[in-house]
């Protein structure tokens, strides 16, 4: 009986060690392209790294001087401009569907849909808005370009919102209606309190998504050399500009490229610890 | 009969011995609710005495939080929930869809299982309900704030930490915490969905003694599983089986002489 029960046990040991290993295997592998890329990233980019990057415009083809920040001021704005745009209206989205439409076919329909447009490619959201808004108004503009990147933050924000009010106990909407409290305000009052963390953390994960995105800007904002705060003309964005730059034969646009990527990850970094942060806290002071 | 040591609740007058002496507060008449095409409740008349406890009890499933919900209509943010009957506080049929939600709901409070709290500080949680009903200066409202947790035995621990979350206090203190939201509206009845269960039994007994404190001032309607808080805090008892009203009567006698079968059995534990 016992050594039943040893060899059951030995076996048991040998297989958890294989998967273990194989596991732990699969890990490193990822991890070691990962840990290229961002080694890469980090290396080439600091050693075109600088204050002028921040001062100076892109330079034209061939000179050995110059910086990003038309395209940096471009990337942020627009940027900006699209979570301005969308955020408000992915809320509102994202309330209808978790506390009007919720359990309702209507509901379920949109939501698939949301769905389906949060995994849409962008270079497809960039033709929407070329068709949309470019070719009517007649030309590449800044406006173009957020509304594009406005397009991507949407899906994402009105899928949080969705899910971080539905996370909210349905207790408490019923002890904050059972005391007569409109639904309206029980929303804006008590359940957007609750899921605020949420929210904001989706709305920051979209923004570091935005920050890297080139296909859409292609075709709206398309790029500029110059410094320009004029949302009706042509803008510069990191994104187009390390596309361009990357595929050059200039080794000074190649470096400002390499800059360029080291700036987005870093900002990216930035951001989805700021998020992960904001969801920690509120963690901690709910347990 | 049975050999459950049960110790009833020792504040039930002389005068209300007997439930068809005492006035009513609270009364269903009729009542049915339906779950889409499942009727969860059949045919339900139960009267609520004014400022005394009512225990519902019954197995799991028998539409004892059902009839708690349609007393102050929660039910009806949900779709495909439907109640018909009557429901009659202070004369006027609450079911009727000209009588206002508002006014329903700043007479008749509601506590539920889990303590839920507002993610707001706890002045604000419990002042949150009465400012909606009464724009009051800061002063006034302190005072309401106040009382309403005296009341809920809650003012001693917390009145140090007002502006404190209501998410760091215990699961007691957030129960009684829920209490005062509740009775700061000063409503008439007030509606226990199984208020202990997710509680300690310290904490229970705290809820406990305070029901046996509130009915002075309210009407008090309890769902509960626990047939031994049925006896120690309520002065009727109503027992429920598959939807239906099975009997109701004074407490004591309810767990002592039962005059129906079903509920003999439930008693002393032959099912639910």
């Amino acid at each position: 009986m016992a050594s039943v029960a040893e060899r059951i046990y030995l076996r048991r040991r040998i297989v958890n060690g294989i998967s273990l290993a194989l596991s732990g295997a699969a890990t490193v592998f990822g991890l070691f392209w990962l840990v290229w890329i961002l080694w890469t990233t980090v290396s080439k980019g600091i050693d075109a790294f600088g204050l002028h990057l921040f001062t100076q415009m892109t330079p034209p083809p061939g000179e050995v001087s110059g910086g990003l920040a038309n395209a940096l001021f471009g990337s942020l704005l627009m940027s900006l401009l699209a979570i301005a745009m969308a955020t408000p209206i992915g809320i509102a989205a994202g309330t209808y569907l978790a506390e009007y439409a919720n359990h309702r076919k209507l509901g379920e329909t949109i939501r698939f849909i949301n769905d389906i447009l949060l995994s849409a490619p962008s270079i497809v959201l960039g033709l929407f808005v070329y068709t949309l808004v470019v070719e009517p108004l007649g030309g590449f503009s800044g406006w173009s370009g957020a509304i594009a990147l406005g397009f991507i933050v949407l899906p994402v924000v009105v899928r949080t919102t969705d899910e971080m009010l539905r996370l909210v106990p349905g207790t408490m909407r019923e002890a904050a209606l059972s005391l007569g409290v409109p639904q309206w305000k029980v929303n804006v009052q008590v359940l957007y309190r609750a899921a605020l963390p949420g929210i904001v953390t989706g709305v920051l994960l979209a923004l570091a998504r935005i920050s890297g995105e080139t296909a859409p800007l292609l075709f709206t904002a398309l790029n500029n050399q110059y410094w320009s705060t004029d949302l009706t003309e042509p803008m510069a964005s990191i994104p187009v500009v390390i596309f361009q730059f990357a595929m050059s034969p200039y080794e000074y646009w190649n470096s400002l490229a390499w800059a360029g990527a080291f700036i987005v990850t870093i900002f990216v970094l930035i951001t989805s610890l700021a998020a992960r942060a904001i969801l920690l806290r509120n963690k901690m002071s709910n347990d | 009969m049975t050999s459950m040591q049960i110790k009833f609740s020792s504040a039930v007058p002389a005068a209300a011995t007997n439930l068809s002496a005492s006035k009513a507060k609270l009364a269903a008449r009729n009542l049915g609710f339906y779950y889409g095409d499942f009727q969860a409740l059949k045919d339900i008349n139960l009267e609520v005495p004014d400022k005394r406890v009512t225990a519902l009890i019954g197995p799991s499933g028998c539409g004892k939080s059902t009839l708690l919900r349609i007393f102050n209509r929660i039910y009806s943010i949900y779709p495909k929930m439907r109640a018909e009957g009557e429901v009659i506080l202070d004369g006027e049929n609450i079911l009727d869809k000209s009588y206002s939600l508002n006014k329903l709901r700043s007479k008749i409070g509601m506590v539920f299982q889990k303590p839920v709290p507002f993610p707001m500080s706890i002045y604000n949680n419990v002042a949150y309900g009465i400012g909606h009903y009464e724009k009051l200066p800061r002063a006034e409202m302190d005072v309401r704030v106040e009382e309403a947790l005296t009341q809920a035995a809650l003012w001693d621990e917390v009145k140090d930490k007002l502006n404190q979350s209501a998410l760091g206090l215990s699961g007691g203190q957030q129960q009684r915490l829920c209490i005062a939201r509740a009775i700061a509206l000063k409503p008439e009845v007030l509606l226990f969905d199984e208020p202990t269960s997710a509680l300690d039994p310290i904490a229970t007994g705290k809820i406990e003694q305070l029901i046996a404190e509130l009915k002075q001032h309210f009407t008090i309607l309890i769902v509960t599983h626990n047939m031994q808080q049925a006896a120690r805090c309520s002065d009727f008892t109503a027992f429920m089986y598959l939807g239906e009203l099975v009997e109701h009567g004074v407490t004591g006698t309810i767990f002592t002489k039962p005059t129906k079968q079903q509920t003999e059995d439930y008693i002393t534990g032959r099912f639910g």
